[in-house]
């Protein structure tokens, strides 16, 4: 039996409120190209930064040619023979092809204490020559197109070969999803020409070419390692079955209490384009309606909420806010309009840590609570303790440092500020990232209680299942587009594998 | 330690290291404790907290106000030239200057996106050339009979204390409560703490910041008009040596210097401390050039204990 | 739909690459339609010296900038070398007189305080300008310390020609000394790795640590380097003048951030070079000499480069890459 060149074995990984990965092992032989896959969330990131010693696992090893090894840095990872090429891209703007590509490895050469550029231009010459980069090495990164850095970044990767003595692993995340087909096929058929010398660990959300590429295929779930499969055997849908496979609880999402919306429109969508993340999307939001908007990452989902929230602003297309079209360029506009964003990143965008509970409650409503110049504080008091009993919110005091409580009740509060500043229309951005399941079930039922006061809802879910049980409606969305619509009333609602269908 | 017990102990060292400083400086002397004295040296802190309790805002919001002496200065030389041409009036278009040179610090750093630090160290240039602009160049003096007559109100007593006392006062309450009581020092701790949470929640934090920097600036000019009542002429470098003090005053105070946690009273407090400081080194034998080195000093220790290090991941 | 960032005008990015020279082209020419002076071999000349001091502590201050860091205690730290290099030549100060050696003795002490300034940033983790506000006060202070306040007198005559006064086909020694500056601090720039390392930690401080940078030595170092530019500085100072005070300095620092800036190198960081600081110096050098000539009071000058920061700035940034500013 061959020795792989570089197996995991029951790496656990935790993170406050969530196991990122759980008992996960898995192994790659020497020339191998593997494919690993899973939903958003499902450990890959994780892993890939446990593989690249940014995050160091809580439990289990690594190996390198059967040999136990500690990662605590890229640069460490580097020099036992792994190397990654990042989603988001690694290559500085500033500096040309060739000091990227052996960027904090210059030592080969200098001479006299001085860089000879015209040898480290030979030797990136050689290194672009395997990716049929046609560029000079001289070439000011920030100068090359977005698809070209790729390259570079991949370039960087494959030196590691040529540099170390032993067996080179290289992780690929997402190389192709801002690849042309050409391109990507040009990347597939580099990868099979370097299989002799190297092997390849495969991420990619497009499931086609993880077939088409890998030897074997890793599917991950919910941090574990669900299932391990010869690529030859299997079938795009077979991968959608195992990547979701967990059954849907009614209740736990409070169908029962899914009403029906109304018919009128309170938030239109026509047409909204913004180059780089989406393009073409058009909907309309009813009063007491969830939207449901489902896709995996760099699928623009997240911008489109941005966009709808203010916080940055459409290229093209028009938006209406109760039948007026609305223009927003900043978050103050939407809030003037009555529309409102849960941000995902709740400690930097929702809340602001050291305020009072309460101080955080009035914060977009802070004019209703002005006489004068002064701020009435016994008013802005007895609404927060409202509304602290209202939503059942866990505090010592309305005057407790937001900051210190819990991840949901943290969240509370971040829906409680947009029910005092009465907002009419909500937009969801992962609200319950990062909080515990009681405390889900609880954003659940604020979120049926506030449809059934009538406000409109757009919910970018954490979890597929999470937008298929909320949702009166749901988008689906790939690559910036909308893909699919689907209907999802009570006992008529899709299922997941349809909805992944669409998405990869 | 816990996050609420080191904010107790921001709150509560600054007045004890004050108390032991006093303590200490009367040990060398106890004719420092006569009330008559204490009074007077609060009385000479109050040109420096006056500077410093503006700053205090824009250091709250997260930035950097380095115009502050520059704009001290072109407030006295417009004072020193005006007030015999337009009386009382001198005195509030003095202030102005400081109010239009905060605007433009505010407005340069803010819409045009420009660290704090170098939007106002290039409007103190423009603000330097300006009181240079105002006076000729020249130092220029208030006449004694100008002053009786307009500036009592900074330089004479009242109740028999002296009446910079009773301006800092005046504007430490005032100040004290627009931080404390309106939705505008809400948002300026707000900006400070989490900016990003503010803009978030339909703030216009520009408008605020702007706000802050104009504070400042007035400020400022307050501090250069009681300065050359004080000193009975104006120039455009007359408040030169003040904003280290300044900054300084209100770190050790125990503002930091991150944004979000602070008050007008802790710059009082550090003002007192700079001040009792000086006066202590003058004690000891301290040469005054060798002051700015202590001063220096004290600032970069003074920051690194109040930084909120949690806050910035990378420090540039 | 394919998804690509746009590709950006390279028209846009080939004009800002070039801006500072075409405004220092139009510049001249305007000035020189003006005031047919501007062009004359000795007002040429005349140029070259003034901007020879600020062309060396231009070099320091730039590698700061790229780094996205920001240094305010080079008046300070020129002072302390200025009045040192004074003390160490025959003066009426000191019995000292070690002559040529005074100039790498200022150099050297110029890179102690710049290490000290790098290590405290990076050590306590106190933002750039917060320290070297701090010690750039705290140098002045020194500087005056030692002297009480008085002036030391230089009678080392040999000093001031090597250094500073005297002619070599007419143009003047600090000249060839600013050009060397210059070329040491290109070939840092470039050919180094630390050259390198520091435009990757100035673009992106997390990719550079993840390629395995040691990003907080090379801080520490780059306050060094930038101080041993500002120690020759104050040796050409001291050598300048004639005498060494701990004013000597003064302006010194506006004027350089204000050439660094209008140069066309970001003060976000990784963008820039030693190259364009040369342009900036030259910028508000002719801009000066142009006032002056067109009998405009002195004192405009500092408001002028006010100004100029603001614009250089404001046109420069790129508003794409921010996101809070403070």
């Amino acid at each position: 039996m061959t020795i792989p060149v570089l197996e995991i074995r029951g790496v656990s990984k935790s993170f406050p409120g969530v196991k990122a990965l759980d008992d996960v092992s898995f192994a790659i032989n020497k020339g191998e190209v593997v494919g690993l896959i899973g939903e958003n969330g499902a450990g890959k990131s994780t892993l890939l930064k446990v593989l690249n010693g940014i995050y160091h696992p809580d439990q289990g090893g690594i190996f390198v040619d059967g040999k136990p090894v500690i990662i605590s840095s890229p640069r460490q990872a580097f020099d036992s023979g792994i190397a990654m090429v990042f989603q988001e891209q690694s290559v500085l703007p500033t500096l040309t092809v060739a000091e990227n590509i052996f960027l904090g490895r210059e030592e080969e050469f200098i001479r006299f204490g001085l860089i000879s550029k015209r040898r480290m231009n030979q030797a990136a010459a050689i290194e672009l020559a395997k990716v049929h980069l046609d560029v000079s090495p001289a070439t000011r990164c920030g100068d090359l197109s977005f698809a070209d850095r790729q390259m570079v970044e991949i370039a960087k990767a494959l030196s590691l070969h040529s540099r170390i003595a032993g067996d080179v692993t290289i992780l690929l995340d997402e190389p192709t999803s801002v690849l042309e087909k050409k391109e990507a096929d040009l990347l597939f058929s580099i990868v099979r020409g370097l299989r002799d010398r190297a092997s390849f660990v495969f991420i990619s959300h497009r499931l086609e070419e993880v077939l088409e590429i890998s030897d074997r295929v890793y599917v991950l779930r919910d941090g574990k390692c669900v299932k391990e499969l010869a690529a030859r055997d299997a079938t795009v849908k077979d991968l959608h079955q195992l990547m979701v496979g967990r059954q849907l609880h009614h209740e736990y999402y409070r169908e029962a209490r899914q009403t029906e919306p109304s018919l009128t429109t309170v938030l239109e969508a026509k047409n909204l384009s913004k180059s780089g993340a989406f393009s073409n999307i058009s909907f309309a939001l009813h009063e007491g309606e969830v939207l449901g908007i489902a896709g995996v990452i760099g699928s623009g989902r997240e911008a489109l909420a941005r966009c709808l929230a203010g916080h940055s602003e459409v290229d093209d297309g028009t938006l209406e806010v109760a039948g007026a079209a609305v223009r927003f360029s900043a978050a103050f506009d939407a809030t003037a309009k009555g529309v409102g964003l849960v941000p995902a990143e709740r400690k930097v965008e929702g809340l602001v840590a050291p305020f009072s509970v309460t101080e955080n409650m009035t914060l977009a409503a802070l004019p209703k609570f002005v006489s004068g110049l002064r701020i009435r504080f016994a008013d802005e008091t007895r609404v927060a303790q409202q509304w602290i009993e209202r939503l059942s919110i866990k505090t010592p005091s309305p005057n407790t440092m937001a900051g210190s409580l819990s991840g949901g009740n943290q969240q509370k509060v971040v829906l409680a500020k947009w029910r005092i500043a009465g907002v009419k229309v909500l937009i969801l951005d992962h609200p319950t990232r990062g909080i515990d399941v009681g405390a889900k079930e609880d954003v659940y039922d604020l979120i049926r209680d506030m449809t059934a006061e009538g406000l409109a809802i757009v919910l970018l879910g954490d979890t597929l299942e999470e937008v298929i049980g909320m949702s009166h409606r749901i988008l689906v969305m790939r690559d910036g587009e909308v893909t699919a619509s689907f209907e999802a009333a009570p006992g008529l609602k899709p299922k997941q594998v349809d909805l992944v269908s669409h998405m990869v | 330690m816990t996050s609420e017990a080191r904010a107790r102990l921001q709150t509560w060292l600054p007045l004890i290291v004050l108390v032991l400083l006093v303590l200490l400086v009367g040990g060398y002397d106890r004719t420092f404790f006569s009330l008559g004295n204490l009074m007077e040296v609060t009385a000479d802190t109050m040109t420096l907290f006056l500077m410093a309790s503006g700053v205090t805002l824009v250091i709250m919001i997260g930035g950097i106000d380095l115009s502050v002496q520059a704009v001290a200065s072109m407030a006295s030389c417009i004072l020193a030239v005006y007030l015999p041409q337009l009386g009382i009036l001198a005195i509030p278009l003095a202030v102005l200057g400081g109010t239009i040179a905060g605007i433009a610090g505010g407005y340069v750093s803010t819409r045009l996106r420009i660290p704090s630090f170098i939007a106002t160290l290039a409007v103190s240039g423009v603000v330097l050339s300006a009181g240079n602009w105002f006076s000729e160049t020249k130092s220029v003096v208030i006449p004694g009979e100008i002053s009786q007559n307009y500036l009592i109100w900074a330089v004479g007593d009242f109740l028999g204390v002296p009446n910079e006392i009773w301006v800092g006062a005046i504007f430490l309450v005032i100040l004290s409560a627009i931080l404390g009581l309106t939705p505008f020092g809400r948002l300026v701790r707000g900006i400070g703490a989490q900016e990003r949470a503010v803009l978030a929640s339909g703030i216009d934090a520009d408008r605020i910041k702007i706000a802050a920097y104009t504070l400042s600036g007035t400020m400022a000019g307050v501090a250069g008009v009681v300065m050359a009542a004080r000193l009975g002429s104006g120039s455009p470098t007359l408040a030169n040596e003040f904003l280290l003090p300044a900054i300084a005053c209100i770190v050790v105070g125990g503002t930091a210097i991150t944004g979000g946690v602070g008050s007008i009273w802790r710059t009082f407090v550090g003002a007192l401390i700079v001040q009792v400081v000086r006066i202590g080194m003058t004690f000891v034998g301290v040469s005054v050039f060798a002051q700015q080195i202590v001063f220096g000093f004290i600032l970069v220790i003074a920051v690194a204990v109040t930084m909120d290090r949690a806050k910035v991941l990378i420090i540039k | 739909m394919k998804i690509a960032a746009p590709a950006g005008g390279t028209w846009i990015k080939q004009w800002r690459r070039w801006a500072p020279v075409a405004v220092l082209v139009g510049l001249c020419i305007l000035i020189g339609l003006f005031n047919s002076n501007f062009f004359g071999l000795s007002n040429l000349i005349r140029m070259l010296n003034t901007a020879s001091i600020p062309l060396v502590i231009c070099m320091g201050a730039t590698f700061i900038i790229l780094m996205g860091s920001i240094d305010l205690s080079a008046e300070g730290v020129i002072a302390i070398c200025a009045v040192a290099a004074s003390m160490l030549v025959a003066n009426d100060f000191t019995g000292v007189a070690i002559g040529p050696l005074s100039v790498p003795a200022a150099i050297v002490i110029g890179g102690l305080i710049g290490l000290l300034n790098g290590y405290i940033h990076v050590k306590f983790r106190i933002p750039s300008f917060m320290t070297t506000l701090g010690m750039g006060f705290a140098g002045i202070g020194v500087a005056t310390a030692i002297l009480g306040g008085v002036m030391v007198r230089i009678s080392d005559n040999e000093f001031r020609n090597y250094l500073s006064l005297g002619r070599f086909l007419d143009i003047p020694a600090a000249v060839y000394i600013a050009a060397i500056a210059v070329g040491v601090a290109w070939v840092i720039q470039e050919r180094t790795r630390i050259g390198r390392w520091l435009y990757a930690i100035g673009t992106d401080e997390a990719t550079a640590r993840n390629a395995g940078i040691p990003v907080d030595r090379t801080r520490i170092l780059i306050f060094g380097i930038a101080g041993t530019f500002y120690g020759l500085a104050g040796a050409l100072s001291a050598a300048q003048i004639g005498r060494g005070h701990a004013l000597i300095s003064q302006d010194r620092l506006f004027a350089a951030i204000t050439a660094v800036v209008v140069g066309g190198t970001a003060l976000s960081g990784g963008v820039g070079s030693v190259l364009n600081s040369v342009i900036g110096v030259f910028i508000v050098i002719v801009l000066t000499n142009g006032m002056i000539l067109m009998g405009i009071e002195p004192y405009v000058q500092k408001g002028v480069q006010g100004l100029l920061i603001i614009a250089a700035v404001a046109l420069a940034l790129d508003r794409s890459r921010l996101d809070v500013v403070k």
